[in-house]
């Protein structure tokens, strides 16, 4: 078969890439390794846990917060095999939403690991062994990441496991000791944390999510301690032991005098992702990786001229909308359309309950740059709607230029901050100054009210409800 | 106190120039006589330069076009410029806000009914599209008018207060006075205007703040697509944003006359790429365009014009030519071309038909008893005509020489209005592009065009026999109110043989 463009990898990336590569009047195909269309994001990644966390969300409100509303019910008992099976459901509904829109935009789509044998052919090894090969002008690689195994323990994927594991879990954790504070590991460790575990969190940098906003990792820290999740910051993990029944986590202060030793029934890695490159033959048509990265120019062309790659696989964070915007980046451009990519404006969010959304700079990031900057901060806890729905932890952080009062960083932890944070990327993409926000109508009673608050403090420290 | 500089009166009949092009950008400094902005009229590109030394204050923005004594900028002397104290008053905060209200510059922009047609006397104001009193922006449509023969928006010539003079309804003659704009600008410089602070601060303000320039998401695209930046596109969104209609409507500035040589022509359609683009592109009229478009259509409309062809044999012209042009251009420099054979044949044959070089003043027709030949120079701004004078006593390196010199100044945008105002008559050379057969558009008031072609080799019959010889067709468009057939045609061919013959340019035969 002959195509315009041909994607390999159906994530977030890549089906978006298709999708739109069809739009503009592309033939185009989609080669994907796994029977189900999605990639990880789909599979293994943001939907189940999304799935898990909510469930684990509605499990805790109805043991420990409904008596409170009003709500007498017997103490309510987990099933985790249905809870598992919900999000196995939720799963499929959106894979085979994916089918669909391959179906509708016509795309062919081809199962089995797709490997060039040029840079114009397509070699497509099905999981029975069947070879066949495609053709295509342009060819974009969306192969995503893949947990990174700690290098002294890899994944045993019964005691050592990753989040791909522990979507699957059979039995709930006594004892679940999540290496790396992260939006992965803090994501799952709370969802884990709330239906029932102990939790123990091991960091190596001295704050939880250390890439976002210092403020949210000490906000996150302070939720998670009232959850009942131990943290430990600053501490390397030296070793990781399974031992049939348990497994044992040893980990040393930085400087090496204080050891501690964790034993726990699991140990969830969650030090980061690595890109995705493997029986791709990138090496057969000169596609240079480093790290297994695949090196991009600003167009994202790789330096085969007909041959793009997105994603995971390329530079910057590894986040589903970010690959999204990049697919239809370079579907557009295949287009002789001039489209753009604001990476500054793509926006990170943690799922933990309360969950933590961001855009724009960090206070720390603006520190560095010697920019003169002002803070305002606003606290759910003083918002009348927060109160209502008793979802009180967090707050809403506004960062703008001490002279031209633009805001350069939004930065929310809080009920609802992941749906929140689109304004703030709205607001940065039309360069509006905190008062241009606190200037607008919000409406009440609503957790955006805080947004309007923080502006409001951040432009004269004039916040009304505080 | 800042000097004020206006549009200079650059030449007889020239109402309006366009700025083509800031050289500086606002609040640069500026040294005396440093060449600040490139102006265009519909004749010429001109420089002008600081009157002082000092910081530039631009108050009309690139592309825009501006009439004949318009206040464009103002330079601040530099000793002057740096301790401008800011006007004490006890709100410091709202002076050094990003969103300062305007602020009057206390000019007052009077705009009048604009000619419209030549027959058009009088206008009615039929709607007002703002109020008095309302904040209006340079080219924003305030108004619609009427003429017996058709209506037209009026656009605001200045930024400012609109206060309205004529009412709707009402007649007015050309050149009456339709309303007054008390113009208002960003900068809070000038210290008169901290009464209207106040009132000022509920509109809207478009003044400059961090975000002017700033494209949205959706624009950014269109003007990268576009090829335009976003520093050319003036945007009306809050503080200057440049909103998804701004990119929209935005059209690429003209080049710069220094840059022409290099540069593509600007019409260079959009590059498709595989997926094949459907882009259109609209551009703003240069004036020099818009010139040509009135211009041509008027000599089309108000003449009776029509061609008469001929073919030249070129051999004897050509054999001439290759067998003194290595000696020509050692001893003048200037290589020998076939415009000076024509131009000497043209002058020799407007000397014997005197109607062909003559032209047309209401009811009087004016004979020349010299023949000042205009040719047409291709640029990259569109066509330019400058004039070789007194062509008739020239000798042929003299012609040679000139030809290079004008068609050089003409790319290079530097021809001047004078050295392309009065000519007699008009040579055009489609050949150069290939052309094999066309007719000339009369280059008025003047009353004849001579169009030379493309020389190939044709089959022609010399004493009774077929031979190849290299052949122009030539065509020459004549206004046949002052010029007979017989007089067009005898003129033509009269070229011809001269041509053909070149001896007889030299003994007058």
């Amino acid at each position: 078969m002959q195509y315009n463009v041909t994607v390999i990898g159906s994530g977030p990336g890549g089906y978006v890439a298709a999708i739109r590569c069809a739009q503009l009047g592309f033939k185009t195909a989609i080669v994907e390794k796994y029977n189900t269309l999605g990639g990880t994001c789909l599979n293994v990644g943001c939907i189940p846990s999304k799935a898990l966390l909510d469930s684990s969300e509605h499990f805790i409100n109805a043991k420990e917060h409904f008596k409170e509303h009003g709500i007498d019910i017997p103490d309510p008992k987990l099933n985790l095999t249905q809870m598992i099976k919900r999000k196995t459901d939720v799963v499929k509904a959106n894979v085979d939403g994916i089918a669909f829109l391959m179906k509708k935009n016509k795309i062919d789509v081809h199962t089995g690991v797709g490997s060039f044998v040029d840079k114009n052919t397509i070699k497509i090894t099905s999981g029975d062994g069947k070879e066949k090969t495609i053709t295509a002008e342009k060819v974009i690689i969306a192969t995503g990441s893949k947990p990174t195994p700690l290098p002294f323990a890899p994944f045993d994927k019964k005691r050592i496991i990753s989040s791909t594991e522990a979507l699957e879990l059979k039995e709930l954790p006594k004892h679940l000791i999540v290496i790396g504070g992260g939006v992965i590991g803090m994501e799952l460790g709370s969802v884990f944390a709330r239906i029932g575990s102990k939790v123990t969190v091991v960091e190596f940098l001295d704050s939880l999510i250390p890439t976002m906003d210092g403020t949210m990792g000490k906000e996150l820290l302070k939720v998670a301690k009232k959850m009942g999740i131990e943290c430990f910051l600053s501490h390397k993990v030296t070793a990781v032991e399974n031992k049939g029944k348990e497994v044992i986590i040893k980990a040393e202060t930085k400087d090496g005098k204080n050891t501690i030793e964790l034993k726990g029934d699991y140990c969830l890695v969650s030090i980061g992702r690595r890109p995705y490159t493997d029986g791709l033959g990138l090496d057969k048509i000169g596609v240079e990786t480093e790290k297994g990265q695949i090196a991009v120019d600003d167009h994202l062309k790789t330096k085969v001229d007909n041959v793009y790659a997105i994603g995971d696989v390329v530079r910057g964070a590894m986040l589903a909308h970010k690959a999204e915007e990049e697919g239809v980046f370079v579907a557009e451009q295949l287009a002789g359309q001039k489209p753009h990519v604001h990476y500054l404006l793509i926006p990170g969010v943690v799922y933990t309950w309360p969950e933590v959304a961001s855009v724009g700079y960090t206070e720390e990031q603006l520190k560095e740059q010697g920019k003169a900057y002002k803070v305002g901060n606003f606290p759910y806890k003083a918002l009348g709607r927060a109160r209502a729905s008793m979802d009180t932890d967090g707050l809403v952080k506004i960062l703008a230029d001490k002279q031209t009062d633009e805001i350069l960083g939004v930065h929310i932890i809080g009920a609802r901050a992941a749906d929140m944070i689109a304004a703030g990327v709205t607001a940065m993409e039309f360069r509006a100054s905190a008062e241009d926000v606190a200037r607008m109508s919000h409406a009440h009673p609503t957790y955006m009210e805080a947004v309007k608050e923080a502006c409001l403090a951040a432009t004269a420290n004039r916040p009304i409800h505080l | 106190m800042a000097i004020q500089i206006k549009i200079p009166a650059v030449g007889e009949s020239i109402s309006e120039v366009t700025i083509a092009n800031w050289l500086k950008k606002d609040g640069d400094t500026v040294k005396l006589d440093e060449v600040i902005a490139e102006l265009e009229s519909d004749k010429a590109t001109f420089e002008l330069t600081a009157p002082s030394a000092g910081v530039l204050k631009i108050l009309k923005p690139q592309g825009s076009t501006v009439p004949i004594g318009e206040l464009i900028c103002e330079v601040e002397p530099s000793q002057a410029a740096a301790p401008v104290a800011q006007p004490t008053n006890s709100k410091p905060a709202a002076s050094s806000s990003p969103a300062a209200p305007p602020k009057a510059s206390g000019g007052v922009k009077e705009m009048k009914v604009p000619t419209v047609g030549e027959s058009i006397t009088e206008v009615t104001i039929s709607t007002w599209l703002k109020k008095d009193g309302d904040f209006v922006t340079l080219d924003e449509i305030i108004a619609e008018v009427e003429s017996d023969k058709a209506t037209f928006e009026l656009p605001a010539e200045a930024t400012g207060i609109l206060r309205i003079v004529a009412k709707e309804k009402q007649t007015l003659p050309i050149g009456g006075l339709i309303c007054k704009i008390e113009i208002t600008e960003g900068a809070p410089q000038t210290s008169g205007a901290a009464p209207a602070t106040q009132k000022a601060e509920a509109n809207v303000s478009n003044d400059k703040s961090y975000a002017t320039g700033h494209p949205s998401p959706a624009a950014a695209k269109i003007l990268s697509e576009k090829g335009i930046s976003s520093e050319q596109v003036p945007g009306t969104g809050i503080g200057g944003r440049i909103t998804k209609e701004d990119a929209q409507k935005a059209q690429s500035q003209p080049a710069k006359p220094a840059e022409n040589k290099a540069a593509a022509p600007p019409s260079t359609p959009p590059v498709i790429a595989s997926g094949g683009g459907r882009n259109v592109r609209s551009e703003k009229m240069t004036s020099l365009r818009k010139t040509i478009a009135k211009r041509l259509v008027a000599v089309k409309n108000e003449t009776a014009m029509l061609t008469t062809f001929n073919e030249v044999d070129m051999k004897p012209v050509m054999d001439l030519r290759s067998k003194y042009k290595d000696q020509f251009k050692e001893k003048y420099g200037v290589g020998l071309g076939f415009m000076s054979f024509f131009t000497k044949a043209v002058c020799a044959a407007l000397r014997e038909f005197p109607a062909v070089n003559a032209s047309l003043d209401g009811d009087e027709i004016v004979y020349h008893d010299y023949c000042d030949v205009s040719i047409a120079v291709s640029t990259p701004r569109g066509l330019v005509v400058p004039v070789i004078r007194n062509a008739e006593s020239l000798t042929f390196n003299q012609i040679e020489s000139e030809v290079v010199r004008l068609a050089t100044k003409g790319r290079d945008g530097k021809l001047s209005i004078e050295e392309m105002t009065g000519g007699t008559f008009s040579i055009t050379n489609g050949g150069v592009f290939g052309s094999m057969l066309s007719t000339p558009i009369i280059n008025p008031p003047q009353s004849a065009i001579l169009g030379m072609h493309n020389i190939v080799e044709r089959p022609v019959v010399k004493n009774g026999e077929v031979v190849v010889r290299p052949i122009m067709y030539v065509a020459l468009s004549y206004d046949h109110r002052i010029v007979d057939g017989r007089e067009s045609v005898s003129f033509l061919v009269r070229v011809k043989e001269m041509l053909e013959d070149p001896g007889r340019l030299i003994l007058g035969v």
